[in-house]
């Protein structure tokens, strides 16, 4: 006789609720502490995942790099579809991505982004694609989903804050806030699987910074090398510790 | 007719890699030897073939022989001859009127006397040469295998273009739905052929008095499949009106495009693979939104942040010292800003460069961190003006 508990555990179509990142397949983020609450304990391959922010510079880019790092040492393409800003080569370079991977795309506006957005989802197969729309529909999003999905990427949409409280296709979405110590917050708002009720924080390259800043005030210039060392992650490739005066005169 | 053949070898390419139109005929030779691991016993094509013409619209017989000729008359008696040896059995009973002759060797051999391709071939070589002129013995070798027959192979197409007359006017878009599937199949029975694919196909209706209406279909990506392209069709001919009754239709892909099978394929983990999917998506985007809007990035040797890179073309190297101190992102051109605003995090790192070319500067760079939590890159300018300017973001 079949007892039920064989039957949930090798009928590969029951989805069992409980149990996050069942049949998902994953790329690690980095970040343990991200990684326990996510499906499949990583990014989600093959799905979109949107990363919703009220300013740049909050890490949400960050985030992404180890797992960018390791699609381009596989061999795949990462590709930036109009992103805002330029990518600076040398600090992608320093940060793992492999430049003979990165493809950037510019479009002329919105419409045109979205739609090279699509196509480099549905090309080939594997890889990363990321893009910066402001706007797009739930049908839209739901076509870029399924693209990604036939062609098992990793797809990263980085949305403005309004859109947090609007319905989602994505399988992945995480709101990111300043958090403590100069660490990030992050607000998983939807994911497959049971969703965490606590916003989980992660540090940045300051988190150490602003503690020991916090203890030792005077030990600045010490502060200053740890900073160098926390953000290059390899202390031989860090700046010169600043000549004497970690913080400058201000006008 | 001619159109009408051109058009079936290059459907027929994807049966076989041999493909001839024999001048003044209506046939087409395919080699089928070579396909038959993948297909069958040429018996088995030939049956195919003739199911598939048939749905495309077209009457058809087939047969199979060693040589090009002897299959040639097979075909009309819908016969497949397995082995050269059997050639001679096979055709024999045959009338000479299948034999293909011009009417003044068909005249003289009956006058002759001659009734069935056997008689013929049991006639000694020099007596027929003697008699009918070299053209007619050299035929009946060619038939039986005994001389070869090189024939000028078809080559697959750059485009394709076809056309239809309507038996009778079409009053509906609905009506077009089966004419132009079939052309689409047609079409897609080529692409198979030549390894290549359509993004983009015109279809031209004609009316009897009117300028004629233009129905393009775009596909999102490569295509040499019929289903996709008949979905894309369905919609557009929901939504089609037609201003006036229609008597023709032409369909035209103006250029294909190769085919990139590993659409079908689960894996596509090898380099050259990718790199082709790669460049498949490169030429789509440029092709809509110029060439200028998809490229690599590499580094330039300099010390100004905005200097020190540039966009590379996807077959040059990158370039590019490691700097992970440095902010993922620059802004596109600096912004003033009031350092009170912000707190200092790290800095500062001095960059002093660029007196040889004009472009004298010398700044210090800090990272710092805005109200909300951001962490930008910002300096303070000594040369050749002063201030403090953001330059960067941390993403």
């Amino acid at each position: 006789m079949t007892s039920l508990s064989t039957l949930l555990n090798t009928t590969p179509h029951l989805w069992k609720g409980r149990q996050p990142g069942h049949g998902q397949r994953a790329c690690p983020t980095g970040h343990a502490r991200l990684d326990a609450h996510l499906p499949g304990h990583g990014w989600p391959l093959g799905a979109v995942t949107e990363l919703i922010s009220a300013k740049p510079g909050l890490g949400e880019f960050r985030l992404l790099f180890q797992a960018l790092a390791n699609t381009g040492k596989q061999g795949q393409w990462v590709i930036l579809v109009d992103p805002p800003w330029i990518p600076y080569p040398a600090s992608l370079q320093g940060h793992g991505l492999l430049l003979e991977r990165l493809l950037l795309v510019r479009t002329g506006g919105a419409r045109e982004s979205l739609w090279a957005c699509e196509q480099a989802l549905r090309n080939g197969r594997g890889g990363a694609v990321l893009a910066w729309p402001e706007q797009i529909s739930f049908a839209r999003l739901r076509r870029l989903q399924i693209a990604a999905e036939n062609s098992a990427k990793l797809a990263f949409l980085f949305r403005p804050e309004n859109v947090a409280r609007e319905a989602s296709p994505a399988a992945l979405r995480l709101q990111l806030e300043a958090g403590e110590h100069y660490g990030t917050l992050i607000h998983i708002l939807k994911c497959r699987g049971s969703r965490p009720p606590q916003p989980v924080w992660i540090p940045q390259p300051f988190s150490t910074y602003a503690k020991n800043r916090h203890q030792t005030e005077h030990h600045a210039s010490l502060a200053t090398h740890n900073i160098n060392t926390a953000l290059a992650g390899n202390p031989l490739s860090a700046i010169a510790p600043g000549p004497g005066h970690p913080r400058p005169k201000q006008h | 007719m001619q159109q009408a053949l051109q058009r079936l070898a290059a459907w027929c390419y994807q049966y076989s890699s041999q493909v001839c139109i024999p001048a003044g005929r209506h046939g087409l030779f395919l080699e089928t030897g070579s396909s038959e691991r993948l297909l069958g016993p040429s018996e088995h094509i030939g049956k195919r073939l003739q199911q598939e013409l048939t749905q495309l619209g077209y009457c058809s017989v087939a047969g199979s022989a060693p040589t090009p000729e002897a299959a040639w008359l097979a075909a009309r008696e819908g016969l497949h001859i397995a082995g050269s040896e059997q050639i001679r059995r096979q055709i024999g009973p045959l009338t000479l009127n299948r034999l293909h002759l011009d009417s003044a060797q068909q005249t003289a051999l009956e006058r002759m006397g001659f009734r069935q391709v056997r008689d013929l071939l049991r006639l000694p070589r020099k007596a027929l040469t003697r008699r009918l002129g070299p053209a007619l013995p050299d035929y009946l070798d060619r038939v039986l295998g005994i001389r070869p027959d090189p024939r000028a192979m078809y080559q697959p197409p750059e485009s394709f273009s076809s056309r239809l007359d309507l038996p009778a006017e079409v009053h509906t878009s609905q009506g077009l739905l089966f004419p132009l599937k079939r052309m689409l199949e047609e079409l897609c029975g080529v692409l198979r052929g030549g390894d290549s694919a359509v993004q983009s196909v015109q279809i031209t209706l004609g009316h009897e008095a009117d300028d004629d209406s233009l129905l393009p279909l775009g596909l999102q990506s490569p295509a040499q499949d019929s289903d996709r392209m008949v979905t894309v069709l369905r919609e557009r001919l929901e939504r089609l009106r037609l201003p006036r009754a229609v008597r023709s239709i032409r369909l035209e892909a103006p250029t294909l495009l190769k085919f990139n099978a590993g659409q079908h394929s689960l894996f596509r983990d090898t380099p050259a693979e990718q790199k082709q999917d790669i460049e498949q998506l490169a030429e789509r985007l440029q092709a809509r939104l110029g060439r200028d809007s998809v490229s690599g990035l590499t580094g330039v040797e300099d010390h100004r942040p905005e200097h020190s890179w540039r966009p590379r073309t996807l077959d040059e190297r990158p370039d590019c010292i490691a700097q992970p101190h440095r902010p993922a992102w620059l802004l596109p051109s600096p912004r003033r800003c009031t350092i009170h605003d912000y707190e200092i995090l790290a800095g500062p790192e001095r960059i002093e460069s660029g007196w040889w070319d004009g472009r004298d500067c010398r700044r210090d760079y800090f990272i710092v961190r805005d109200r909300h939590g951001s962490t930008l890159w910002a300096y303070r300018e000594y040369k050749p003006g002063r201030g403090w300017y953001l330059h960067g973001i941390f993403g």
